[in-house]
């Protein structure tokens, strides 16, 4: 058995196998989505197969069952890293300007076009110039 | 000969040759000369043939296994097959400077293969070569391909197992550069008319190129799509990931060229902005190499990370300011004066254009706000997918709606005929809209359905209005079939509407489920029932895999496997997809007893429509290789109105 010393020697130190990771509803996994994996390159800890992301997994089955609603369990993982670890922004502090400025810059994008395409009324002088030309005799 | 010297011989001819062509269009330019430009011309195949010769060498040297160079003993294993080591230049880094050097030289010698005014070629040339000039002076310096190592050892670790998991690797990255590449083009012959003050002809003369790029980012976004869904193993295909929205940047910026530029053709209006979106799509794609290149921004795409990040900062400083200043310094003489009707054609393009750039700011904002709040206040904050999706949704829908009546509505004015039009399709779309809440849909994904409704019945309508105008006139009504331009739109926004509609679902009713199975046990879920019947284990060579016998009702067994890569500390899932037109079953193998093979942790992703996205993604670039075929051009230049 080759493949069992092989994955004795390089993997089970790694992970650790203590029982079989427990079952998890749809509900977890859409809980998880909403939150940051702490240690990943910017994947979600439904995404993630670290093992924070595992953990964090198997605490929000574990606080659902217990009977705790959605926003409590966000709220645990925040008090333990911070806001940083929700995936949408929360909408006050300096996040909230993460989702005010797309509107800000939407506004700024459609007031610049509106402007910018705006017809135009040709100058005075332009007009009156041009009259006083075609009045005089060319030169 | 070496590969080293061969390869650093022709980094080195590429770049002299690219600072030769450069200075020579110039002067062609400033002395108005035409020798220069025929000097500068003559260098176009010589500076290709280098770059060629440069990049063999690194092929050679990754078949040779020559570990002597950095390179490739960094991302190289003699065990790799034989397709991995052929993929392997783009794997990393260097390599993949590289393979852009070898695609942007391409697309030099056949830009200045087209006939153009010597003071526009000229200035598309010198423009050309200055991309080369940096892309070749990158490799001289801090990112040689070609650096040799003192002590070379016997064998490497080989690239990223996440890039030898799927064949998809060999055509995503180079389908990806072509497109970003391509768009340099565009920015050339823009710069140049802004140069030389002559705004009309660029467009008709680029959208060619356009198309082409375009054509490219599309295949290589939707071919992304399907790799991260196939390989990393989370059942999804668009994670807002920085790197997917710096690719997306420059997509959103050249779609919306590709509209407002038919203004311009049609009505020579909206010249401004056709500088602006070609200049800011080219230094996106820039924009988009720092961010993923530099390690500023934490992105599951880190492959290839280097000391390159502020070369290419600089270079897209450069490449906007080149542009923009240009824009500014003309801006009198291409501002619009003409009042556009908000009901015509233009008025609708001239509202899709702000989609699109809305778009692109919305994504740019996103993407760096957690960057700015870290440097500013020193806050670590995260922007991601659910804030990307709450703002695209209303983006997207904005602009399925105006794809569906832009094509319908004349230009300059609507007709009673266009409003009639009009009418019936927003009938279409209330019914399809009532249609999915009556299924008991989500309001999100019943206007989805209505949009596709919508759009399919505009499509009808266009097509009807094509074929009976042919019919009226006396013609053969196939005769449709030649207007490509149209015929090619249309394919192209029908797969449009197909994937909004594929989005909508497989983003709304997504179901994620695990479960631990014991050997023999069974698990209903989905309308499915699945059976755990034990692990199989295969020595692979390269890696071992152990894979789950899961028996299903429907599906018959399906092996989901876990790959275990010596040079990785954990497995990588190799998830098993079962596709059908209605959902994909997406089974993944979490974790399984490695004592006794006993039981395992199965998880299953069930997501709806997901299939007609990549039926989508292929009708896309069918579409646009029907406009771009060679007889689509003579048919125009005989007098065929192409819209």
């Amino acid at each position: 058995m080759r493949w069992v010393l092989f994955l004795a020697l390089f993997f089970l130190p790694a992970l650790g196998q203590a029982e079989p990771p427990p079952d998890l509803s749809p509900e977890v996994f859409r809980i998880a989505r909403e939150l940051r994996c702490p240690v990943c390159q910017g994947e979600s800890a439904a995404e993630s197969n670290s093992g924070v992301a595992v953990e964090m997994r198997r605490i929000i089955a574990e606080m659902l069952q217990e009977g705790k609603t959605e926003e409590e369990i966000k709220a645990f993982f925040v008090d333990r890293y911070g806001e940083w670890i929700l995936y949408s922004p929360p909408r006050r502090g300096v996040t909230l300007w993460a989702w005010v400025l797309p509107g800000v810059a939407l506004f700024l994008l459609a007031w610049g076009l509106f402007a910018y395409f705006r017809p135009r009324k040709v100058p005075k002088e332009l007009l009156e110039e041009a009259e006083r030309r075609l009045k005089e005799p060319p030169a | 000969m070496t590969p080293a010297l061969l390869g650093n011989l022709g980094v080195s001819l590429a770049l002299a040759f690219s600072l030769l062509g450069l200075a020579l269009a110039l002067l062609a330019y400033f002395q108005g000369d035409g020798r220069f430009l025929k000097g500068a011309k003559s260098l176009l195949l010589p500076t290709f043939l280098a770059a060629l010769a440069a990049f063999l060498a690194l092929e050679w040297a990754l078949l040779t296994h020559d570990f002597s160079l950095a390179y490739v003993a960094k991302n190289h294993s003699v065990k790799d097959p034989l397709w991995v080591t052929l993929v392997t230049p783009w794997a990393a880094l260097e390599g993949s400077i590289l393979l852009w050097g070898l695609l942007q030289t391409l697309y030099t010698l056949l830009a200045g293969r087209r006939a153009l005014d010597p003071w526009r070629a000229s200035w598309v040339l010198a423009v050309l070569f200055g991309v080369q000039v940096f892309f070749f002076g990158v490799m001289a310096t801090i990112a040689s391909p070609f650096e040799t190592l003192p002590n070379p050892p016997q064998d490497g670790v080989g690239p990223n197992p996440l890039l030898q998991n799927h064949w998809m690797m060999a055509v995503h990255p180079v389908l990806m550069y072509l497109g970003f590449v391509g768009l340099s083009v565009p920015y050339a012959y823009a710069v140049a008319a802004m140069v030389t003050r002559r705004y009309q002809t660029w467009v008709e003369e680029t959208r060619w190129w356009t198309l082409i790029a375009w054509g490219f980012l599309t295949a290589g976004k939707v071919a992304g799509m399907w790799w991260s869904y196939e390989v990393l193993g989370w059942g999804g295909y668009w994670a807002w990931d920085p790197v997917e929205n710096a690719s997306f940047i420059p997509w959103l910026l050249a779609t919306a060229f590709l509209h407002t530029a038919l203004v311009q053709q049609t009505r020579g209006a909206f010249k401004a902005w056709n500088f602006a979106f070609v200049t800011l799509a080219f230094a996106a794609t820039v924009l988009g190499t720092f961010l993923t290149r530099s390690g500023v921004i934490q992105s599951v795409h880190a492959f290839a990370e280097g000391p390159v990040g502020p070369a290419f900062l600089g270079f897209f400083l450069l490449a906007t300011l080149l542009g923009l200043a240009l824009l500014s310094r003309v801006s009198r003489e291409v501002r619009d004066t003409a009042f556009f009707h908000p009901f015509s054609r233009e008025g609708a393009l001239l509202l899709g254009a702000f989609f699109f750039a809305g778009w692109a700011l919305v994504v740019v904002l996103g993407t760096f706000y957690p960057l700015l709040v870290e440097a500013f206040a020193g806050a670590k904050v995260s922007v991601g997918a659910p804030f990307f999706n709450q703002l695209s949704a209303p983006l997207g829908a904005g602009i399925l709606l105006l794809m569906g009546v832009g094509p319908l509505l004349p230009w300059r004015r609507p007709r009673a005929e266009a409003l009639r039009n009009l009418y019936l399709l927003l009938g279409v779309l209330a019914l399809g809209t009532l249609l999915g809440l009556a299924r008991g849909y989500t309001v999100g994904a019943s206007l989805a359905v209505g949009l596709f409704l919508y759009n399919v019945a505009a499509i009808l309508l266009l097509v009807r209005e094509g074929v009976l105008g042919r019919v009226r006139a006396g013609l053969s009504p196939w005769g449709f079939l030649e207007n490509r331009r149209r015929v090619g739109s249309l394919v192209v926004h029908f797969a449009v509407a197909l994937m909004g509609l594929g989005i909508a679902f497989s983003q709304t009713y997504r179901l994620e489920s695990e479960k631990t199975l014991y050997r023999g046990e069974s698990w209903e879920v989905a309308g499915l029932r699945l059976t755990f019947q034990g692990v199989r284990v295969l020595d692979e060579g390269r890696r071992f895999a152990v894979e789950a016998r899961v028996q299903t009702d429907r599906f018959g067994e399906v092996g989901p496997r876990l790959h275990f890569y010596p040079q990785m500390n954990s497995p990588l899932p190799a998830p098993k997809v079962v596709y059908t037109p209605g959902n994909d079953y997406y089974f993944l193998l979490m974790d399984f007893d490695r004592e006794k093979g006993e039981w395992a942790s199965l998880r299953l992703i069930v997501t709806p429509l997901v299939f007609w996205m990549w039926v989508a993604g292929g009708l896309m670039a069918l579409g646009t290789l029907y406009i771009l075929w060679p007889q689509a051009r003579r048919e125009e230049a005989k007098g065929v109105s192409p819209a």
